[in-house]
Parts: C-alpha cells; structure tokens; sequence
C-alpha cells in the first residue's frame, strides 16, 4: 500500500542531526536561517492547536472562577472557588459520574472483548470469508451518527419497531431507564465494533507466526496457546484500545444521547458530557460548566496516565 | 516488517499486515495439536455461525434503513423483510421537506475542506518531526499527544465565544476552521514518514534542494497510498462529525446531520419514511468513497490505529 521505499530494509540513522557537517562557527545570522525550518513547518499545525485547544484550556481555567451567562453584554462575576464547591455538591454530577463509568465499562465489551474475539476467529479463517466477515462488522463505522440514530430509533420504535417484533415483547427502548442505557451502549458499540476489529487484526498480523508454531510443536492447544502467546503480544493493542475508549466514550454516545433521549427518561442517560452541555448551553451557566469539564480533564488526565502505566506493568513486548 | 520493527518507536504494537499470508492453517495447526478432525470441523462450524450472525446484526440497520426508505410511504409501517413494490415516494418526499441536495453538498464541501486542511497541516508537521532533530522537539511532539486528554467539552465554550468574535457563529468557515489541524492528522503522517529513508532525504539535501522542495518532490510523491488512505479516513471523520457543526451551526438547512435532525420531531411523531430516505442518503456518499478505496482505507485504518 504504500511506496516501495517503505520496504527497504532498516536503515542505520544518523545519530545527531540531518544537517550536513557545518563550516566551522557559522554567523548567528546563518545558525538561526539553520535552525528555523523545523519550526516554520511546524507553526501551522502548532498555531491551530494553540488557539483552538490550549487557549479554550486556559480561558476554561479563567472561565471557571467566574460566574457568567455567555451574554457578551452581561460583565463575568468573579466567584472564586464557588463553582467547585457547587459542583461537588451536586448530586446530578455524581449521577452523571457514575453513569458515564458504567457505560464506559460496558462500551468495553464492544471495543476489546468482541473484538479480540472476533478478530482471533476471523484470523483463523482462510480465503474470502475472513474479509467478508469483516467488511460487514466494519460497514456500520461508515454510517454518520445521526443516521445511525435515526435508523435504530426507526427499529427500536415501541409500536412498529423491528426489534420488539423480533423479539416479540413489546418494550419501549428509548422511554425507560434501564432499556434506554442499554440502547445507548448498544448503538455506541454497534458504530465502534468493526473499527476495534480492525485494530485488533492489525496487532495480531504483527505477531510473529514463529511464536506460536513453537508453541504448537510443544503440543500446546489452541487455547493455550491463545492465552499464554497471542493475548501477552496483543496486550498493547487492547490497551490502546481500552484507552481510546476511555478517553473518547463520551464524545461517541453525545450525538445519539443528544437525538434519542435528551439525557432521559429521568436523567437515566445523562453522562458527564451531556451534563456539560446543559450546563453551558441550555443553563447559560458558563463558568459552572468550564468548572466541571476541567475537573473532567484532570480525571481523565489521571486516569490516562493510570492506564498508561498498568500497560506498562502488563504488557509485554516482543522486542 | 522490518522497516516497521526497527525504525517505529513502539515495535510490539504490529506492523502493517501487508504482505503476510494468512494465520494458523487451521487443518495443520490441529494436527499438530493432536485435534480429531470431527473437533475441528465443529469449532470451524460454530465459528462461523456466530461470525455470521454478527455481521448479520451489524448490518441489519442499514439493510432496514434503505428497505424502509424504499417502501412506499403509506407503507412504511409495513415489516416484510423485502419492500414491495419498490417506490421514490419516500426520496422524493424528504426531497421537498428538506433541501436535502444542498445539505449534502454542504456537508460534502466541510469534510472536503477539513480533511484537506488536516491532510496539509499535519504534512508540513510530520515532515517537521521527521526531517529534523530540533529543541523542543519532545515537548511539541507531547502537545500533540495531550490534545487526546482535553475533552471537547472543556474547550467548546471558549471557542463558541472566539468564534462569535470572529463572526463565524452560523457559518461553515466556523466549522472548518477549528478543525484545520487534527493532532490525529500530524501523529499518523509522523508515523508513515518515519518509515521513509533518511538517507534518501539526506541525499536530496545534499543535492541543494531546499526543505520544501525535497517535501514536495521526494516525500510526497513516495507517501502517495497512505496520504490517499489518510485523507479519506479524516473526511469519514468530518464527514461523520456531529458535535462542532451542531453547536456552530443551529440551522436545519446547513449540514446533513442537522437537517436529518429536524425530522426527529414532528407533529405525528418522527416521519419514518423521510428519515430513512434522507438517512440513506447521507451515508451513500461516504459507502461509495469506502467502496472505490476499500483496500486504502483498510489498509490506513491498520496501519494508523495502532502506531
């Protein structure tokens, strides 16, 4: 897929710099001319992030002593630390907290478990089935969120739903708390699944097929070899993806909380992202809200790096 | 592989697939394990029932959208698992409810823009990491790593507030240019570059050729399949953005996903029919890019998800 020059074998690198041997103590004037290029290629790319990502983080930072109703016209409020302690007081953000949790837990069947199984069953198989299998679990990821929405509120309809026909029991997915977590999980994994087989599959192509005929040759079965060979090598990849899932489970269940149950019934499938959204844009509470995403940030923050260095700890590398 | 294995800064998380011949002959690997072939015909079987029945329910939902779009609109509440008679009504219905043409194009012309700009930026970035050892590098390379912890939620207010100083609330630049650079986009192509020569870099400076020139003339042309499979998994991805153009955006008749949204609500209740048609619609685009470029979008899915 890519150029032939990718295949050409490991070449030794130039240990300091690409720069050919400089003349002896050039001008300050030509050092600087060397060493800007690096950086010129760079300002786009760094001048976008810095506006869009890490000046929001620090006017979040700003915005979250304040008490402001997003009103141009309306002065901000300084209040000090009064949006966190609002905020921690608050019984819907450890709702919300605790239900953003669980929906990453359960989200992690679709994103780790199915996957690895899927992807080791698949690998198993020869010729055309595989990519067959896989392009149809792959072909909901192409499917934009609203679509997908649309289309599983159409099956999941009450009274003339696909899937209370199927089922033949007539529940009302979308307007009771426990059908409509389990819709959400089920939507957000059904759009996720193909993409995390994916991955998977890659992770296993890059394990060496010498480990586990070795383990074949000392009569080790199938499963054991599974177990004690291929998941240990794997382990990076179902870290990752663990990680992505993480970090990005909120963003992936927004636009199908946001066009199926608006957080309800009873703020049953109101996550911390959907809190904030309320907050900032329906409250008009902005320095509340840039309060508790940046609490968010730090949890996530933590939780990362906690991720990070259990895959560390666990995985294994085939170095 | 070994391209990948040695000059990738993480080697244990597999390299592209490319190349390798299918895993584990099953029949060989059984024998070798000591299985009965009655054993192994079973586990094959199984296997392949529920690898069946998954797909099976992964497409279902978009085998259901295009069957209901496809009913005529008096019969939508129908079940039969194959709409007959085929009819339009339902196309030609969302046709007048909403400008669904123009949503279309609209949002075809913000995914375009976006993923040009992504593709663009996180070249010249890339290039930037790759090409030379430099201060700071570590630290920027870091800044763009940490953009995966800041939650869209945290910075959505103060660029809601930057954009309605710039006068982009309302507008499609207000979508596209937030979005110009992806860390996603920079990270990726670093990690393609990284696999590319030094030495042939080296050589083409040597030769005189200025940074950018060497960029154009030897990196690019060589990067050719994977910039292609990168542009197209960043359009899905704008393409498929529903969050920013919400916010930005407010008005039904901007993109496809907010035009769709307006027929959630109606007086009856949802109208099914538009629904299906328009959601139908909105995903053929991006089946149709997926169908012409298959194998490259595989192929940088594989190779970016994980390095």
């Amino acid at each position: 897929m890519s150029g032939a020059f990718v295949e050409i074998d490991a070449l030794p690198r130039p240990a300091a710099t690409a720069v050919p041997v400089a003349a002896a103590r050039p001008s300050p004037a030509r050092r600087l001319a060397r060493a800007l290029p690096p950086y010129l290629f760079l300002l786009p790319a760094v001048g976008c992030l810095a506006v869009w990502t890490y000046r929001p983080l620090a006017a979040a930072v700003n915005l979250s002593f304040f008490s402001w109703n997003l009103l141009p016209t309306t002065p901000k409020d300084p209040v000090g630390l009064d949006n966190y302690r609002r905020l921690l007081e608050l019984p819907d953000l450890w709702h919300a907290l605790w239900l953003t949790a669980a929906m990453t837990l359960a989200l992690l069947l679709f994103t780790v478990v199915l996957p690895t199984v899927v992807a080791l069953w698949t690998s198993a198989i020869r010729g055309r089935g595989r990519a067959v299998y896989r392009a149809l679990i792959f072909a909901p990821v192409l499917v934009p969120p609203v679509a997908g929405a649309a289309v599983w509120q159409w099956m999941l309809d009450p009274t003339s739903g696909a899937v209370d026909r199927l089922i033949g029991h007539p529940i009302n997915w979308i307007h009771e708390p426990g059908p409509a977590q389990i819709a959400i999980v089920v939507i957000t994994g059904w759009h996720l699944l193909g993409f995390a087989v994916l991955v998977v599959s890659a992770g296993l192509a890059g394990i060496d097929d010498e480990y586990t005929a070795a383990a074949m040759l000392d009569r080790a079965s199938r499963w054991q070899t599974t177990r004690w060979i291929t998941l240990p090598l794997l382990s990076p990849t179902l870290v990752f993806l663990a990680l992505m899932t993480v970090l990005m489970s909120g963003q992936l269940t927004f636009p199908l909380i946001d066009t199926l149950t608006q957080g309800g019934p009873d703020s049953a499938t109101t996550n911390v992202y959907y809190l904030l959204w309320e907050w900032g844009f329906q409250n008009f509470d902005a320095g509340f809200a840039a309060s508790a995403g940046l609490l968010f940030f730090v949890a996530f923050g933590v939780v990362a790096v906690g991720l990070v260095r259990l895959s560390d700890r666990l995985t294994f590398h085939d170095n | 592989m070994a391209v990948a294995d040695t000059t990738a800064p993480a080697p244990a998380r597999g390299g592209p697939s490319r190349g390798k011949p299918a895993r584990g002959e099953p029949s060989a690997v059984a024998d070798l394990a000591g299985e009965t072939g009655a054993r192994v015909w079973l586990r094959t079987a199984v296997g392949h029932g529920v690898l069946a029945a998954l797909s099976l329910a992964c497409v279902f939902p978009i085998y259901w959208m295009y069957a209901t779009s496809l009913r005529r609109p008096e019969e939508v509440y129908n079940v039969s698992l194959f709409p007959w008679p085929l009819s339009v009504g339902n196309y030609t219905h969302v046709w007048d409810v909403i400008p669904i043409g123009r949503l279309i194009l609209n949002t075809f012309a913000v995914a375009a823009l976006i993923s040009l700009g992504q593709l663009l930026v996180g070249l010249l970035a890339a290039y930037a990491f790759t090409a030379w050892r430099f201060r700071g590098q570590t630290l920027l390379y870091l800044a763009f790593v940490g953009t995966w912890l800041v939650p869209f939620q945290v910075t959505m207010l103060p660029n809601y507030t930057l954009l309605y100083r710039l006068g982009l609330l309302n507008t499609l630049a207000g979508v596209i240019v937030p979005n110009l650079a992806s860390a996603l986009g920079v990270l990726l192509l670093r990690q393609h570059m990284a696999s590319f020569p030094r030495d042939l870099l080296d050589a083409a400076r040597m030769d005189g050729r200025s940074s950018w020139s060497v960029l154009w003339t030897v990196v690019v042309p060589n990067l050719r399949a994977p910039l292609a499979a990168l542009s197209i998994v960043l359009f899905i991805n704008a393409w498929n953005d529903y969050f920013w153009p919400a916010l930005v955006l407010q008005r039904a008749d901007s993109v496809v996903q907010l035009g769709l949204r307006g027929l959630f609500v109606g007086v009856e209740g949802p109208d099914w029919g538009g629904l299906m048609a328009g959601s139908g619609l909105a995903c053929l685009p991006i089946f149709g890019i997926y169908l012409l470029l298959q194998r490259h979008v595989v192929g940088a899915f594989v190779r970016s998800g994980l390095k």
